[in-house]
């Protein structure tokens, strides 16, 4: 358990000091917050064994715009995407599509409120918050399309990683 | 009364669905969706390990009968250098599934080796030193992260001294060894579920089109020339239908491929 918090505490200071993991322009304020946002959120899930992969897809997106992000997925594997925005007043949502452009069943997570919240207790409202994650494990290995949308009337950076087991 | 009524659920209805258009991802992409998807090289392509993981699920393999005989770190292209670094990469994690830190100390002592002859050492050797420290402490869960972040990091240092290109091969070396590796297993130990894991049509795809969007100097390599036909043949052995199951010679035909291409990708010229 003390490894993968120190990877994620290196992680986080890496993205602080400017540079986002596996790219090479620098980030914006807005895309480092957002990306420090989301791996609070897949902490959770380091923590239960699921191996966080290193590169992130950003994007600005405006009021109501989605973006799609290809991933190639392996049957037998789980996986948990994660995706936050800069500005906890924001909202965001996450679907998970396969390669014919259907909705597939994932699980939805349910993020703990970062402060404030009892120890233990569950934010019930992690549906409408600005960090959204979807559980899948494929049955058919393959390309599948992740789609997050900014549900808020103004312009939000998103930030989407994935992680693994 | 009864218009009324009608026309208050339809109202009532659209309205409905307006609030779930609004709240809820769509429940169906539309083609031009599919084809407009972002494609992003440490995103839409998994690393090897994502593969090794998945074949671990359908079986023990004997992963130290996947490795290799070390191959040279004195290469003169660049290209050819790229992607053996890659082919590395897959081989750190092979090694870390056989949770054999000799080897992948001695990998990781490769890695570093091909990465000076790029002229990348900083980020790279700091890497290589952890690698080292999380294989004498058999932390092999945090090794997997650290030979992604090594080949991103790879990747990062080669942007910045304007070899952009040849991140496109670090990643097409891994992949190849990774197929190499996977397919080779299950050629031996065939089962359909494990066979099935095979399917990558996407990713080779990806791959492909990046490679033909190289620089014609990189293009002109002769390695790099010989790459897209013996791809194309690849291409057409991990393209099976979702439904489909390869069979055991379909598998050691794809396993041959690989090893053909690594082959090739290793020989000294």
């Amino acid at each position: 358990m003390k490894i993968p918090l120190l990877r994620t505490i290196t992680l986080v200071i890496t993205i602080c000091c400017g540079a986002m993991p596996g790219r090479g322009d620098v980030a914006t304020d807005t895309e480092t917050a957002a990306h420090r946002s989301v791996l609070d959120l897949a902490g959770a899930f380091t923590n239960d064994g699921f191996k966080m992969r290193d590169g992130a897809y950003t994007s600005t997106l405006k009021a109501g715009e989605s973006a799609v992000v290809e991933v190639n997925l392996y049957s037998g594997n789980q996986y948990w995407f994660a995706v936050s925005t800069a500005d906890a007043k924001s909202a965001v949502s996450i679907g998970v599509y396969n390669e014919a452009g259907n909705m597939v069943k994932s699980e939805p997570f349910a993020s703990r409120a970062a402060d404030g919240a009892k120890d233990g207790a569950m934010d019930t409202d992690a549906a409408s918050t600005n960090r959204a994650a979807a559980g899948f494990a494929p049955e058919a290995s393959g390309p599948y399309y992740i789609k997050i949308t900014n549900t808020t009337g103004v312009p939000a950076t998103c930030c989407l990683i994935y992680s693994y087991k | 009364m009864i218009v009324s009524r009608g026309i208050l659920i339809a109202v009532l209805t659209l309205a409905g669905m307006q609030a779930w258009a609004a709240d809820a991802p769509a429940p169906q992409l539309s083609a031009a969706s599919l084809a407009q998807a972002a494609k992003q090289d440490d995103f839409t392509i998994p690393t090897p390990g994502e593969l090794l993981a998945a074949l671990n699920k359908v079986g023990k393999p004997n992963w130290q009968a996947q490795y290799r005989a070390p191959i040279p770190t004195a290469y003169t292209s660049r290209p050819q250098i790229a992607l053996n670094l890659g082919g590395l990469i897959a081989d750190g994690y092979i090694a870390v599934e056989a949770e054999d830190s000799q080897q992948v100390k001695n990998i990781g002592n490769d890695i570093m080796a091909l990465a000076k002859t790029l002229g990348i050492k900083e980020n790279v050797l700091r890497r290589g030193k952890s690698i080292e420290d999380f294989a004498e402490n058999n932390e092999w869960s945090t090794l997997k992260e650290e030979l992604e972040a090594t080949q991103n990091e790879v990747k990062l240092a080669m942007n910045e001294q304007h070899d952009e290109e040849l991140t496109t091969l670090v990643t097409l070396g891994g992949w190849i060894r990774g197929t190499e590796a996977v397919s080779g297993w299950i050629a031996t130990n065939y089962s359909e579920q494990a066979a099935r894991l095979l399917r990558q049509p996407a990713i080779i795809d990806l791959l492909r089109s990046k490679l033909a969007a190289l620089p014609q100097k990189t293009q002109d390599d002769p390695l790099v020339k010989g790459l897209d036909p013996r791809l194309k043949l690849l291409q057409g052995m991990v393209s099976f239908p979702a439904g489909q199951t390869p069979t055991q010679a379909d598998v050691k035909k794809l396993h041959d491929a690989a090893t053909d291409l690594i082959s090739s990708v290793t020989s000294k010229r």
